[in-house]
């Protein structure tokens, strides 16, 4: 398992310096050059020609390459051309929101899915099972803007059963120690604040776990389907043990493999999701920060964004690669 | 009295039966065979005695079995026990071997696991005490180092060692009746005679009845006292391994035997075959379901159904005479 993590961390090594160099190409690659946007139009040669050797770009090109580096590791990813501020401050501030709303979305999709696949394949051809396999349909199909909006209309604006915007009611005091609300007000006992927290989560929470909960639903069914069919969970009856313990050693430990190679498939969808669904519900996390760093065509911080993204994406599957070592003994003793 | 009366079962998956009343015993502490070719339904015959067929849905699909018959063991009726009764007998008072060793075992759950969850399930052994007893169990199956065995996976034992740890599980809980489906069909020839030698201890040992269902008639002649041959999903043929070999009646026992390869008999001398194969669907009612194939076949073979005739030695042909 050891020598598994080990070269799991390694590739993790490699593909994120891949990512640096695709990162570092695409910034070289924008038409115009910093000094343009960063100047006013009249600026003299003589000025640009300053800036640049200021900014290091009249260097060898390797030599820029180590100082983007440098910066990236550091965590230095500039300023924002639209806010004017360090652009590792404003993801610092924005990156907890997004992680809670896709932590909760994440959290319903599976705590739904995977029952309710599990459910349908053992109850197959009864209504039970075509609700599920039409409902993930319909899931799927959805827009999540859309639904976003349309759960925004429905509950919040109409029925008036749920806020419709922001992470907290105005007016609530708070204390932050992790970002994630619902987390901070258990951990320091008001319960005025993760019920508060909670309730603003719900709508968006559930905008973005409409997709990932759809195909999970699907997967699992299959998974199971396959796996109640074989030999050993017949085995497994043969020895008279009891159900719970032949769902959960027997079918489901071997159903879980394809679950958690598409779960983690799924995280990287997770992201462009939050974006749309926080620009709904002004929700304040890292997806409006794209947003606007999108129209405004601020590049500085889209690149930040980019390689938050990029990174978690690939720490993720990270974790999804060493669940899969843990979960299957083979994967784990291969060479 | 038999240890387990199967009597007149029968089963059927939709509209096609596979078992047409099927009857037979197995005594206490007695090997008995169900012999047949691929199709005569000896497996099924097995799944429906330990209640591991798929059950028939009240809506009547979803392809479950349709059993009847009465499977009497020890005095009570196992297709009149609740799913919740079978479980608690099933892997105590009866296991079973199956065919593949390796897809029989779960990939992803340490060998050790596989055999203590038996032992914690009926015997109430924990912790270090089904540890231990696992340990012995192995041992006893012959897989040597077995405490460093514990932690390993399927895929990690050879063939032979897989089946050792499947009969691990099955005798577990000392069985009083043990049922293995082909335990020897998926292993190379040479581990194929450790295997049954280690079943044959084993039995021979703890008194406990075994049933074994094979196509093999060399493993029938090496363990078993009585031999139950089916054909189509009917007993054709019954009677004490001994009697057997020495006065094969049904014409389909006679060609099993000549289809076996003989070290006696000339270097050149071809095996002879039984022409044809099982037919899909079994047709005892009008005739003899093996007539399409008997070299032997006369007027009298299709103008009814042959009944089991005999006692000690019993046999389904008309034409039985003629062959003796």
């Amino acid at each position: 398992m050891l020598r598994y993590t080990v070269k799991r961390l390694l590739q993790l090594a490699v593909a994120l310096l891949g990512l640096s160099l695709l990162l570092f190409a695409w910034f070289k690659a924008l038409p115009g050059g910093p000094e343009n946007r960063m100047l006013p139009d009249n600026a003299t040669d003589q000025q640009r020609e300053a800036l640049r050797q200021a900014l290091g770009l009249d260097e060898p090109i390797w030599s820029q390459y180590g100082e983007f580096l440098s910066r990236m590791v550091h965590l230095d990813f500039g300023t924002s051309l639209s806010s004017g501020r360090p652009i590792g401050t404003e993801l610092a501030e924005r990156l907890p929101a997004t992680i809670e709303l896709s932590m909760w979305a994440i959290v319903i999709a599976v705590g739904i899915g995977i029952p309710l696949g599990y459910l349908a394949a053992r109850r197959r051809g009864t209504w039970l099972d075509f609700g599920a396999v039409a409902g993930s349909l319909v899931g799927i199909c959805i827009p999540v803007f859309f639904l976003a909006a349309m759960l925004k209309v429905v509950f919040a604006q109409e029925l008036g059963w749920l806020p419709t915007t922001f992470r907290l009611s105005p007016g609530l005091t708070y204390t932050e120690i992790t970002g994630l609300r619902v987390l901070d007000g258990l951990l320091t006992g008001e319960f005025d604040v993760v019920w508060d927290a909670a309730r603003h989560l719900m709508l968006p929470a559930i905008a973005l776990a409409s997709i990932p909960l759809a195909v999970i639903v699907r997967i699992t069914r299959a998974s199971v389907l396959e796996v109640v069919g074989e030999d050993y969970v017949r085995t497994a009856d043969a020895k008279g043990l009891k159900q719970t313990t032949i769902r959960g050693r027997h079918i489901m430990k071997n159903a879980m493999l394809p679950i958690v190679t598409v779960i983690g498939l799924l995280l990287g969808s997770l992201f462009a999701g939050a974006v749309l669904t926080e620009s709904v519900f002004a929700f304040g996390g890292i997806g409006s920060f794209v947003y606007q760093a999108t129209t405004e065509r601020d590049y500085p911080a889209l690149m930040g964004f980019i390689l938050v993204i990029a990174v978690s994406y690939v720490v993720l599957n990270l974790i999804v690669d060493l669940s899969y070592g843990f979960l299957d003994p083979r994967v784990r003793v291969r060479k | 009295m038999a240890l387990l009366e199967v009597e007149d079962l029968r089963i059927a998956f939709g509209s096609s039966t596979v078992v047409d009343g099927v009857s037979f015993h197995v005594d206490e502490s007695q090997v008995v065979s169900l012999v047949g070719e691929s199709g005569c339904g000896k497996s099924v015959t097995s799944l429906a005695i330990m209640g591991l067929l798929p059950k028939l849905r009240k809506s009547g699909r979803g392809g479950g079995a349709a059993v009847s018959g009465r499977a009497v063991f020890d005095g009570v009726d196992l297709f009149g026990l609740s799913a919740d009764q079978m479980r608690r007998r099933r892997g105590a008072d009866l296991a079973m071997v199956f065919q593949d060793p390796l897809s029989s075992l779960n990939p992803v759950v340490p060998i050790g696991r596989q055999i203590t969850e038996v032992l914690e399930r009926h015997r109430g052994l924990r912790g270090e005490a089904a540890r231990k007893e696992a340990e012995n169990l192995l041992d006893r199956v012959g897989i040597p180092d077995p405490r460093r065995r514990l932690g390993e996976y399927p895929h990690q034992l050879s063939g032979g060692m897989r089946q050792r740890v499947l009969i691990a599980i099955a005798v577990a809980c000392a069985p009083r009746l043990l049922i293995a489906d082909e335990p020897t069909t998926a292993l190379d020839v040479t581990i194929q005679a450790q295997i049954l030698e280690l079943l044959k201890d084993l039995v021979d040992a703890e008194g406990t009845a075994l049933l074994m269902i094979t196509h093999d008639l060399g493993v029938v002649a090496g363990m078993c006292n009585v031999v139950n041959v089916l054909y189509s999903g009917r007993v054709v043929e019954s009677s004490s391994a001994s009697r057997l070999f020495a006065e094969p009646t049904h014409p389909y026992t006679v060609g099993l035997l000549g289809s076996i390869p003989r070290l006696d008999l000339p270097i050149h001398e071809p095996l002879k075959p039984i022409r044809g194969s099982i037919a899909d669907v079994i047709r005892w009612g009008d005739g003899c379901a093996f007539a399409p194939r008997c070299d032997l076949v006369g007027a009298e073979c299709v103008a009814g159904e042959p009944m089991l005739k005999g006692e000690a030695h019993a046999h389904r042909c008309v034409k039985a005479e003629e062959i003796a």
